[in-house]
């Protein structure tokens, strides 16, 4: 199965190392291979330093593409972690 | 002849405060030049295992130093090395190099050099500052790596002198992880930032760090002695006397001013409206005693008493092993109360040192108190130490993970047993030892009741409360957006503990990492809880947020609280409170 989506970066900070590591705790176990796609590059994502290059900042929309068995349970996981700002609570 | 030094000042920016005195030491970090050879085809298997091995090492190193990290409660820290160790995973550092060595047939630091150099060309090109910080962690373990490669011993700051003052161009995460307060006196850089990971690891120790130094022209070998004004981001080089004398002065002053209000042990933290409240803090080492002294703490609310031996002995302690620390603990409280949590273990926590059978639910298992009630001896071990220390100063006993009545008065009978058996052998035992009861499972706040009618206070302990009440694994990166402490069933359960508590006149202290952010401080007191226990180095910053608080109005907030549905509406009453109550400068201490 191939997914694609756009995902949207929500949390203040940007992907710095703590989402994508985030990221990559949720992608370590997964089959598929995912890749993610922001200002022209595309990139492995199960890759800290890959994603860390993108540079994405809030509000970046990233393309994710997402080929493999569990391809639907993977987008549906990214999905949730983007939408609650992995877990970053806000700096008051 | 004696040469006459220059006194020198030069002005940074400052990362953390305080005023620090000490010898420089020039810690050097950039590398000479990488080496660069050929690999002869028949030695390029040799080659990669001699990375790997390199990397083997590295990694091992960085697990250490993020465990240490965890023990002294620096989580902040611990996490950055946890992005380390994702880092080191990543095919740039892992396949990504065995497969250059194997296609190019180039030594190993050459080509991981290479790989980084062309990665962080990339990563200029549409950095901004805050992103650029993040170069730093990947440079930090690309040196590692290089040095374990040159096998080289890696120089670090463990191995500087007492009372050094490092002077560095930059320092990495793991160097000021590995810096231990008191030792170093203090960091100077020539870059940083305040949100690098290096700066966020200092703050959190307590050691005074300026940036934006240029010291290139500086002789070193003419640098005998330093200052460093963290306040205003100064650093004096081979001051005079006269300067010399005035800082010192100022140390001395700052010091006395903390053992005056030292001396002041029961100056209390009160609300506007004259409302006290004790703060009390969570911890495992004696240093962080002092740092409690240092801020006036009320003593120690939660001592987590499995860390202190299992992380340094790697194995049970004996009793009297287990009296010596407790008696230590004592004299520097010298009176404040020490609350002894009884062996935590088991979960996720040091399961190496008992057997316990492979469990699917390992947190829903044998873990905490009910380990202790099956491993009886370790368990009545411990509390014969514990009683053995009572005479010598102001002890309270702590049960964790208890679910039931029944559990108590199993761990009640057991400490009897111990008192008696110390009585027969002629030990004085303090008859007075208090004994409180850990809330942490949802079914002990609803049996609260009976609970309180045998024992002597309750502790709640909202971490572990609100991972069972929500039935959420908040290590579970999926699952953890539904970790909320805020969750209406939480805050209910907070108030029918207090209510219980006060019904049958016994005090709530309250643990867990909500105690120590100052946005839940209202809704806690006007929950009714009145004694607080967190990480040492939060306790001036909620003393600040006590301060700014009417008990009135903090038991109307949590009223309100009480009738609202969701986590998000609390959320934002909460936030909505705290802007208003307090300037923004609150966090930023």
């Amino acid at each position: 199965v191939k997914i694609i989506r756009e995902l949207t970066v929500k949390n203040d900070l940007g992907l710095h190392t703590v989402p994508s590591t985030h990221i990559l705790r949720i992608l370590s176990p997964v089959d598929s291979t995912v890749m993610f796609t922001y200002q022209g590059a595309t990139i492995n994502a199960k890759s800290l330093t890959s994603l860390l290059a993108l540079c994405a900042k809030k509000g970046a929309k990233i393309m994710a593409e997402i080929d493999g068995s569990d391809a639907e349970e993977t987008m549906h996981k990214l999905e949730i972690a983007f939408n609650n700002k992995f877990g970053e609570k806000n700096e008051y | 002849m004696s040469i006459k030094l220059k006194e020198v000042h030069l002005k940074g920016v400052s990362i953390c405060g305080g005023i620090a005195i000490g010898k420089p030491v020039f810690f050097n970090l950039s590398y000479e030049t990488i080496p660069h050879f050929k690999i002869a085809k028949s030695e390029i298997k040799k080659e990669i295992k001699r990375y790997q091995n390199a990397w083997a090492i590295c990694f091992k190193d960085i697990e250490i130093i993020q465990a240490q990290l965890k023990e002294e409660g620096n989580s902040q820290g611990a996490e950055i090395l946890s992005a380390h160790l994702e880092i080191l995973k990543d095919p740039l550092f892992k396949e990504g190099i065995e497969e250059l060595i194997q296609k190019k047939a180039l030594n190993s630091e050459h080509l991981l050099e290479e790989t980084i150099q062309d990665y962080e060309t990339k990563f200029k090109k549409n950095a901004d500052d805050f992103f650029l910080e993040r170069l730093k962690d990947i440079r930090d373990i690309t040196r590692r790596l290089i040095n374990y490669l040159r096998k080289t011993v890696r120089m670090s700051l463990v191995d500087l002198p007492h009372g050094s003052i490092v002077f560095s161009k930059d320092l990495a995460p793991s160097d000021t992880a590995e810096a231990q307060a008191g030792h170093i006196k203090a960091f100077v850089t020539e870059i940083g930032g305040k949100t690098s990971h290096a700066a966020i690891i200092a703050r959190a120790k307590g050691i005074p760090f300026i940036t934006n130094i240029d010291f290139k022209s500086l002789d070193q070998s003419k640098c005998e002695q330093a200052i460093v004004d963290g306040k205003v981001g100064k650093i004096i080089l081979n001051p005079l006397k006269t300067t010399l004398s005035k800082y010192e002065l100022l140390q001395e002053q700052l010091r006395k001013n903390v053992k005056e209000v030292e001396k002041l042990r029961l100056c209390e933290t009160e609300t506007i409206d004259g409302y006290q409240i004790k703060l009390a803090a969570n911890l495992e080492s004696l240093e962080e005693v002092q740092q409690l002294k240092r801020y006036r703490g009320n003593g120690v609310g939660l001592f987590r008493s499995e860390y202190v031996f299992l992380s340094r002995l790697r194995r049970f302690p004996t009793e009297d092993e287990q009296v010596l620390v407790y008696k230590e603990f004592l004299n520097v409280l010298n009176g404040l109360p020490l609350v002894i949590r009884t062996f935590d273990i088991g979960g996720d926590k040091y399961n190496d040192y008992v057997q316990i059978n492979e469990e699917a639910n390992p947190f829903l298992g044998c873990r905490a108190l009910r380990l202790m009630l099956r491993e009886r001896h370790i368990f009545k071990q411990q509390l014969r130490a514990i009683l053995k220390a009572t005479p010598f100063g102001n002890i309270h006993l702590l049960f964790p993970l208890i679910s039931c009545l029944s559990e108590l008065l199993q761990a009640k009978e057991i400490l009897e047993e111990a008192k008696a058996e110390l009585m027969e052998e002629g030990v004085p035992v303090e008859n007075s030892l208090k004994i409180g009861c850990m809330i942490e499972v949802p079914s002990a706040a609803l049996a609260s009741d009976s609970l309180a009618k045998h024992c002597d206070f309750f502790s709640i302990g909202t971490n572990d409360l609100v991972q069972y009440t929500l039935a959420v694994d908040r290590g579970n990166p999926t699952m953890s957006y539904l970790y909320n402490p805020l969750h209406v069933s939480v805050i209910r359960l907070i108030k029918m503990v207090v209510n219980e508590a006060r019904r049958n006149e016994i005090p709530v202290t309250l643990c867990g990492e909500i105690a120590a952010d100052p946005r839940f401080t209202p809704l806690l007191l006007g929950l009714g809880i009145h004694e607080l226990s967190m990480a040492p180095r939060y306790i001036p910053i909620i003393r600040q947020a006590v301060r700014s608080i009417s008990i009135v109005d903090a038991c109307e907030l949590a009223n309100h609280a009480l009738t609202l549905s969701t986590a998000e509406e609390i959320e934002n009453l909460l936030l909505n409170n705290f802007k208003r109550k307090s300037s923004s400068k609150l966090l930023k201490l």
